[in-house]
């Protein structure tokens, strides 16, 4: 049993802070995407506000904060998962900040602002040495840091802005000589339609994304000339009525692939790299799935992957960037390795693994970081799970399931009928770990049938 | 265009982005949970509409409510082809 913080998260600390110590109130704002994108002009797109789950999502950050650290969410764990993650798994829990007063539809940090009594202990915290670490900033977050006086333990919300675009990524790996999928920048809609024209030159499907576009949104995939032709009419259409025709996307030529990647660096403040992992990522239809570890990778892919960390990660420090950046990548079916599809200089979805990796995957075990989709007919709460998936929480020769965020699975209760959002069902975060591939499949299938027998869709909604 | 040609054009549209058969669609059918649809085929989904109906549609008008069943998809567009045969559709 462990109530330490993972040598993972004192290596994040140091990388940061300069010290392994340092206390972090975490604030795992999964919308500050959307935040950024709202200074940009990208697809035309219906309006979207965050759906429940993604909320619900914040919670991810009690496996990456530590004891003596705070992690500040809109709901509160559940208490059985608390004692579970405690009890049964022998982490180290931090402690957890529920504003007084919440509104879904905004960002927590703007929850803060609006809690006298939380931001308070906040501040206390600031007193003490406590560094502000959210997932990245934004104006809220930078507000936040202000009013509470707890300094930032990330770059501000500019840097942030400025590194994550994808133009920003599509242009540094070709100033860094990396090898780049063959693509442009458009600014503008005269670019948007000067790079459909030079790709429909050579056959293949191209995709447009936007330069901020969120996980699984903001992307159209051309498959046709009819395709591009109706895309270009939209954005031509929008432009006209606006008379505004700047624009911020990339194009790019669609590479039939084997293999999503994922790999993780820390830039810490003095501008070293360090290369934290790499995993393969499951993805459909460019909507993150979950991880594989280890992937199946040559020792020249894993070689050129760590070139091109050092060099992104020095090209970022440059740029006046440090702390995580998540940096996905593809392996073609020709096993051409693509470094950079994209930057994401903020905590990933792999970030919040890294404890529970080190914690609980075991050197030559196989594991599987995924999510499975459920509804519940109403809330439950953390044990009625736990009675569902009985033994295979426990280790055994097969492998054992780690729950990694209970929140979301009532997120589809929550969002249903609100009218906030399309009707997404809940999700159940997990790590799964086993001796080997075959086992690890067999984990996964009883999982699943498991939840299945349970959590039964809802009837008639 | 009646109510019924909507619903047929709206479910051919989604086939074309699916790239499948999808029979047995009503307009209680919803789009993400029964259809898998995901956020990522929306534009493409009104591109196709665009195409079917003859309409002009614009995205950014619409909020994700338009996008819980084949119904509420339709609603949007019977209030889009209404305005269009009054002659207030600028």
């Amino acid at each position: 049993m462990t109530r330490e913080s993972t040598d993972y998260l004192r290596r994040l600390k140091t990388a940061l802070t300069g010290d392994p110590a340092t206390p972090l109130a975490f604030l795992c704002n999964f919308e500050v995407e959307a935040q950024w994108a709202r200074h940009h002009v990208g697809l035309p797109a219906p309006a979207a506000t965050p759906t429940a789950i993604v909320q619900r999502m914040e919670e991810l950050g009690i496996l990456l904060a530590g004891p003596g650290d705070v992690l500040v969410v809109k709901h509160a764990p559940d208490e059985g998962y608390l004692r579970y993650l405690e009890e049964d798994l022998g982490v180290g829990l931090p402690a957890v900040l529920v504003p007084e007063t919440t509104t879904e539809d905004r960002p927590t940090a703007e929850d803060l602002l609006n809690s006298p009594r939380a931001l308070d202990r906040l501040s206390l915290l600031g007193r003490r040495g406590a560094r502000l670490m959210p997932m990245g900033t934004s104006e809220s977050e930078e507000k936040l840091a202000v009013s509470a006086q707890v300094p930032l333990a990330v770059p501000d919300a500019t840097t942030f802005e400025r590194v994550n675009s994808k133009i920003y990524s599509r242009r540094i790996t070709e100033e860094l000589g990396l090898p780049a999928v063959p693509g442009w920048c458009c600014e503008s809609l005269g670019e948007l339609r000067h790079a459909l024209a030079e790709a429909a030159g050579a056959p293949g499907a191209v995709v447009v994304k936007d330069a901020y576009g969120v996980s699984g949104k903001g992307l159209v995939v051309l498959d046709t000339p009819a395709k591009a032709d109706r895309l270009l009419r939209i954005v031509e259409r929008r432009a006209a009525r606006t008379g505004d025709d700047r624009l911020a996307v990339v194009v790019e030529r669609w590479i039939p692939k084997r293999a999503d990647l994922n790999y993780q660096i820390t830039v810490d403040r003095r501008g070293d790299v360090r290369f934290d992992f790499v995993k393969q990522a499951l993805t459909e239809r460019g909507v993150h799935q979950g991880h594989l570890m280890p992937p199946d990778l040559g020792a020249d892919q894993h070689a050129l992957l760590r070139r091109a960390a050092a060099e992104i990660g020095g090209r970022l420090a440059a740029d006046g960037f440090f702390g995580v950046a998540g940096i996905d990548a593809i392996v073609a079916e020709d096993e051409r390795v693509h470094p950079v599809l994209e930057i994401n200089a903020r905590l990933n979805m792999s970030t919040y693994q890294g404890g529970m990796t080190e914690l609980f995957h075991q050197p030559g075990h196989v594991a599987l970081a995924r999510h499975y989709p459920v509804r519940t007919a109403a809330p439950i709460v953390f044990d009625d799970l736990r009675r569902v998936l009985g033994p295979l929480l426990s280790p055994a020769p097969g492998g054992r399931v780690v729950v990694t965020c209970f929140g979301t699975v009532n997120a589809g209760t929550a969002n249903a009928g609100t009218g906030d959002g399309p009707p997404y069902q809940g999700r159940l975060y997990t790590l799964l770990t086993a001796p080997d591939h075959d086992r690890l499949a067999a984990l996964d299938e009883a999982a699943r049938a498991a939840l299945s027998g349970v959590l039964q869709p809802r009837e008639g909604s | 265009m009646t109510r019924s040609e909507i619903v047929a054009a709206v479910v051919r549209s989604i086939g074309e982005v699916l790239q499948r058969e999808i029979p047995g669609v009503t307009e209680d059918t919803r789009l993400f949970d029964d259809l898998q649809l995901d956020s990522t085929s929306i534009l493409e989904l009104l591109m196709a509409v665009e195409d079917t109906m003859d309409v002009e549609i614009d995205p950014e008008g619409l909020d994700m409510d338009s996008f819980r069943t084949v119904g509420t998809l339709v609603d949007y567009l019977q209030g889009l082809v209404d305005l269009v045969a009054t002659g207030n559709a600028g």
